[in-house]
């Protein structure tokens, strides 16, 4: 059974675009990504947080979309698990193991991420749950692979590693 | 020697398919990740939304500041990098051919064609892009805008200026600023950043 992605394919360039799986995708670094994190929270505080993870969830929602209309031969939920998992590692964003999934949710559990290392490189540790990117990437997902509209899924961070837990451990619910 | 962009670009694209065991991408001294445009745009324009019409500027202004500590801090772990000896050293004669070294990584890494319109060392830096992802985010999210929206680039384009001419690492953020004069987002042909010393 296909899992995995064919990156020798689908990370191509399109002119001065870099294309994955027909969208257009940009590379950042972790300086970017954690320096948005931290205007929006300290900007507008929840709202931002909210931002951060509608952002994420719709993009994941669409790109994840797209992915598995290239590869429909992926049809089980556990394979569209596995599938979604070698997107996040391969994209440079960490690991993600996903537990027992079901259309009323499940439990993600992830060992290392991008958001993680790049925040502790520069901040250090935080008293606040911080993977919010990760929490809106998570729904997303999961609304294509149980067929459920944008917004369905909720996702709380119930661990974190950025707060001195050993990985970070999210909760998917309706 | 000229700066071999196409060959920079090669090594990006290679490079950015080797992932350590722990799904991250360290590349060029820094952790790389890729994902869709739509995110960063979604992300940068609803904030200013959300800001409101009042407080529209203080928004654009932290945006240009994360991205310009962004660009000086990642691109003095690029060209501390083993990848910047190896690959891109040897191509500059220069101080200031680093400037292109910067621009054909950033076209690398799908940010726009960065042209080098003018260098005036230590005062001036113009740059025009034709495909920045910002303006043509904006254009599809919202239409036609009545200012320019490549945050990203404004901020990185004075962070070029920062890493040469603004004094020894870190001590020189900030030193430049940019402005963006023209923007595909407002029905200009291209983009064009101006990076001036701040006054």
């Amino acid at each position: 059974m296909v899992t995995q992605i064919d990156w020798r394919n689908e990370l191509e360039r399109d002119g001065n675009r870099v294309i994955l799986s027909g969208m257009p995708i940009t590379m950042h670094c972790h300086h970017y990504n954690i320096n948005l994190q931290k205007t929006l929270e300290e900007t507008l505080g929840d709202e931002g947080v909210s931002l951060i993870y509608q952002a994420s969830e719709e993009a994941s929602f669409v790109g994840f979309k797209s992915f598995l209309e290239k590869y429909g031969q992926i049809k089980t939920i556990k394979s569209k698990l596995e599938f979604a998992a070698s997107i996040y590692q391969n994209c440079g964003l960490g690991l993600l193991h996903f537990g027992l999934m079901g259309p009323l949710g499940g439990q993600v559990v992830s060992p290392s991420s991008h958001h993680v290392t790049g925040w502790l490189a520069k901040h250090g540790k935080r008293d606040t749950p911080g993977c919010h990117f990760a929490r809106g990437w998570i729904a997303g997902v999961l609304e294509v692979i149980f067929d459920r509209p944008y917004g369905y899924f909720t996702i709380e961070e119930r661990k974190c590693k950025l707060m001195r837990e050993e990985e970070c451990v999210f909760r998917a619910k309706v | 020697m000229a700066i071999d962009g196409a060959k920079i670009v090669h090594a990006i694209m290679e490079g950015s398919r080797v992932r350590d065991a722990k799904g991250i991408i360290p590349l060029f001294g820094v952790y790389l990740s890729l994902f869709f445009v739509q995110y960063y745009n979604r992300l940068s324009f609803s904030f200013e939304k959300k800001m409101g019409a009042g407080k529209q500027k203080e928004a654009v202004r932290r945006l240009i500041r994360a991205a310009q500590e962004c660009g000086y801090a990642t691109f003095q772990g690029i060209r501390n990098s083993r990848e910047w000896e190896d690959l891109i050293m040897p191509m500059l004669d220069s101080r200031e051919d680093q400037i292109s070294g910067f621009s054909a990584i950033a076209l690398a890494f799908g940010w726009g064609d960065m042209e080098i319109r003018e260098l005036l060392p230590g005062e001036k830096l113009l740059i025009r892009v034709r495909d920045s992802y910002e303006a043509t985010g904006y254009l599809d999210l919202h239409g036609t805008a009545d200012s320019p929206k490549c945050y990203m680039l404004r901020g990185v384009v004075a962070a070029f200026m920062d890493l040469l001419y603004g004094g020894e690492y870190p001590h020189g953020l900030y030193t430049f600023t940019a402005d963006e004069s023209l923007c595909r987002a407002k029905g200009d042909s291209y983009c064009e950043f101006i990076a001036k010393k701040r006054v």
